[in-house]
């Protein structure tokens, strides 16, 4: 039985976990905190404009079972806000469980709290790992999901402090880069200005202690604009973003929120007195950040250098996945680099060659676009998602953006991989 | 169970946190403070950068070279008993602060004549905290430590609170209801009289091997005894000491959970031997017998080797002491 270990249940982590499993492998997820899903506790977005042609290609690949779920739990669909069509909501407070059950029905064995803090190697390959509690988890290959933003000292860095978010970095302790223990130098993003890192670019609102008839509204049709009084306008918060499809300029005039369970204020932060200043926000209070009227996590300070398989560089039996694998964002990319990496981490114990998505469809075009850009000084100040901002103007560009099922599916049939990660490879 | 040390810094989570390292780039723990670009720390509940950025009254530090770092006590002997040649027992009060913060395993003081120059002080372990009063040993046998004694003078310069005494203290601090070995011989015994103390207090069953060392005295075997722990006294270390260990080691019906070293370098090496020779592996504390001046990392006379060649300040840093290479 050949043995897969992925680290880090975000996402990124459920889905290569996921890919593995379904390929044959007998697969470890190890997550940090008592939660999967990471920063997908406090996502929902999926399924607008070019994350529709993702997800869509993912389904048709096998790769479904995720995006499935998402469908099965959401809030909203079919949503128009503003730069965004045919958006979903998925409910950020239920899905973590549904996303669990779905991974241990594959025999996947998910450890919460372990924490991995040493790698050892011997040559080019990964030996084993350990975690806080010196317990040694081996495997034939490993993915590293662990993200790229925090710990604390980051955010203070690069960013305005902790500002206590859903990584929980104090309890739980900080995350630990898998790629960085292995001696992998790995790649930092840069803000607009040239500094390192990016801010996270939403905050949640608890929904209750919007004023009854925004709530309302915002329960009834799933989002809500409100222009922005004079006063509170700010345009210089956009390049600091990290999700650069919503630094438009509809985002420093208006203020959007979105039903994800909670509402989702789509501004990386907020100074709460001013935020109560809004007609219907006088009683508003943040539930993640907690700290959101002061700033947000900084992400994108280590990535893994990687190539079209996500096989991490200087490592053999390493791969990445989610933010871990270039300046992308998004659960729909990070889905999508999951079930690569976690497919090709068994195509590595059986000496297989790679799986690498081709340009004819979306995902792979975005993946080997990105690892293109990254290298250049202007590509890696930019962040990259299907479903805005730079990649989605290529996206039309080349015509690979589409929202029609049959369209899409034709497309992934055409490049002979339909049903791929639905194949048992060993 | 006993896990694994983690290299540490004893000041973390102290009012001593972060220090003057922590001004140059040289803070042991945190990769900012050290001048990397990123995290990577072996968390252990703190943030130093926090810390920092909070504490910003740490400034003084620096500001006014004058101010000490720790807390100091100007006092005099209440107690001068000679134990045996050149060894005294010397108790004396300080303010109820530092008093309160010496009552731990593991601590120091430095002592020096008020009137002396800073360059005369000298790390003494503490052996007892008995309200505001501070028991320790000195052995008047260096310039620094028979100078505070010429010519019967009474009074002290104390100046910590200092941590650092013990390697492996975590296993100290942590163990309970466990099987613990104290070996202990001249100048050892002080700190593991307060070693003794503590562990008795979570319940633990210890045998204690004890040679009068150096020194030439045993004078804590009947304060072990009153807690209860066996001891077994030897003539010399060296010759019977490692001796009964080795043996004591091989019979898996009496081999400890964890061995506790308070005594020269020597004894600590000679404790490895044995588990060697016994074929064991156990957790060991061992006491800091570094050269000390400054206590706070600055002056690099208490900076030893590791075995992954990595250069530690050991007045600060907390590791295992088998890690160290043998100078």
């Amino acid at each position: 039985m050949i043995k897969v270990v992925v680290v880090g249940g975000g996402w990124a982590g459920c889905a290569a976990a996921l890919a593995a499993a379904k390929a044959g492998a007998q697969v470890v997820l190890l997550e940090r905190t008592d939660l999967l899903l990471g920063t997908g506790l406090v996502g929902g977005i999926f399924r607008n404009n070019g994350r529709f042609t993702a997800a869509e290609e993912a389904i048709a690949m096998g790769g479904g079972d995720l995006f499935v779920a998402m469908d099965a739990n959401s809030r909203h669909r079919g949503i128009h806000f503003p730069g965004h069509s045919h958006a979903s909501f998925y409910d950020v407070t239920t899905m973590e469980p549904l996303v669990k059950k779905i991974l241990q029905n594959y025999g996947i064995e998910i450890k919460t709290r372990a924490r991995v803090s040493g790698v050892v190697k011997y040559g080019k390959k990964i030996q084993h790992l350990l975690d806080d509690n010196e317990e040694v988890f081996k495997a034939d290959a490993f993915v590293d999901t662990t993200g790229t933003s925090g710990p604390m000292g980051n955010c203070l860095k690069y960013g305005n402090g902790c500002s206590m978010c859903i990584l929980r970095c104090p309890t739980f302790g900080p995350r630990v880069s898998i790629t960085a223990k292995a001696d992998v130098k790995e790649i930092m993003g840069k803000k607009a200005d040239g500094s390192y890192g990016a801010m996270s670019g939403s905050c949640k609102i608890n929904k209750d202690s919007l004023s009854p008839e925004l709530k309302d509204k915002l329960e009834k049709e799933g989002m809500v604009v409100i222009p922005l009084p004079e006063n509170l306008k700010k345009s210089g918060m956009l390049g600091k973003k990290a999700c650069s499809q919503y630094a438009i300029a509809d985002y420093a005039e208006n203020m959007v929120l979105i039903d994800t369970g909670h509402a989702k204020l789509m501004t990386p932060f907020f100074p709460l007195d001013m935020l109560r200043t809004i007609p219907g926000l006088e009683r508003t209070r943040y539930e993640d950040p907690y700290a959101g009227g002061v700033g947000n996590s900084i992400r994108y300070l280590g990535m893994a250098p990687c190539g079209s398989s996500l096989k991490v560089d200087g490592i053999d039996n390493l791969f990445c996945a989610g933010e871990k694998s270039g300046i992308l964002v998004g659960h729909t990319e990070a889905v999508v680099t999951g079930l690569l990496a976690g497919h090709n981490a068994v195509r590595c114990c059986i000496d297989m060659k790679y799986l690498e998505l081709p340009s004819e469809l979306a995902s792979g075009d975005f993946i080997n676009y990105i690892h293109a850009q990254m290298t250049t000084e202007e590509g890696i100040k930019l962040r990259y998602t299907f479903s805005g901002s730079a990649y989605f103007e290529r996206m039309k560009q080349r015509g690979l953006y589409s929202a029609v099922r049959g369209e899409i599916n034709d497309r992934v049939i055409k490049t002979g991989l339909n049903d791929i990660y639905n194949t048992c490879l060993v | 169970m006993l896990y694994k040390l983690a290299m540490k810094c004893i000041d973390i989570n102290s009012p001593y946190c972060p220090c003057l390292l922590a001004e140059t780039n040289h803070c042991t723990f945190c990769s900012h403070l050290k001048g990397e670009a990123v995290c990577d720390c072996n968390w252990s509940g703190v943030c130093i950068l926090y810390e920092k950025q909070w504490q910003a009254k740490k400034k003084n530090w620096i500001i006014d070279a004058d101010a000490p770092v720790r807390m100091e006590a100007d006092t005099e002997f209440i107690l001068k008993e000679k134990i045996a040649e050149h060894t005294y027992l010397l108790e004396f009060e300080v303010i109820p602060e530092l008093a309160q913060a010496l009552d731990r395993c593991g601590s120091f003081v430095f002592l020096r004549r008020p009137s002396d120059q800073q360059f005369y002080q000298f790390p003494v372990g503490v052996m007892r905290v008995i309200g505001s009063h501070i028991q320790v040993v000195v052995e008047t046998t260096g310039p620094k430590s028979a100078h505070l004694l010429a010519d019967n003078n009474n009074h002290v310069l104390v100046r910590g609170p200092y941590f650092n005494g013990i390697f492996g203290q975590p296993w100290i601090d942590n163990i309970v209801n466990g099987k613990i070995l104290l070996i202990t011989g001249g100048m050892g015994q002080p700190p593991a009289l307060s070693i003794a103390h503590r562990l008795v207090k979570k319940n633990n069953d210890i045998k204690a091997l004890v040679a009068p060392g150096r020194i030439g005295k045993v004078f804590i075997a009947g304060e072990l005894t009153k807690l209860g722990i066996t001891v077994q006294e030897v003539a010399s270390m060296r010759q019977f000491g490692m001796q009964a260990l080795t043996e004591l080691l091989t019979d898996s019906k009496e081999c400890p959970e964890l061995i506790v070293s308070a005594g020269p370098d020597e004894q600590h090496y000679g404790v490895i031997a044995a588990m060697q020779t016994a074929q064991v592996n156990l957790p060991m504390a061992a006491t800091n017998n570094a050269t000390m001046c400054c206590g706070e990392g600055i002056c690099g006379s208490c900076d030893r080797l590791t075995k992954d060649n990595k250069r530690v300040r050991t007045c600060k840093v907390q590791t295992d002491f088998s890690q160290f290479a043998q100078e």
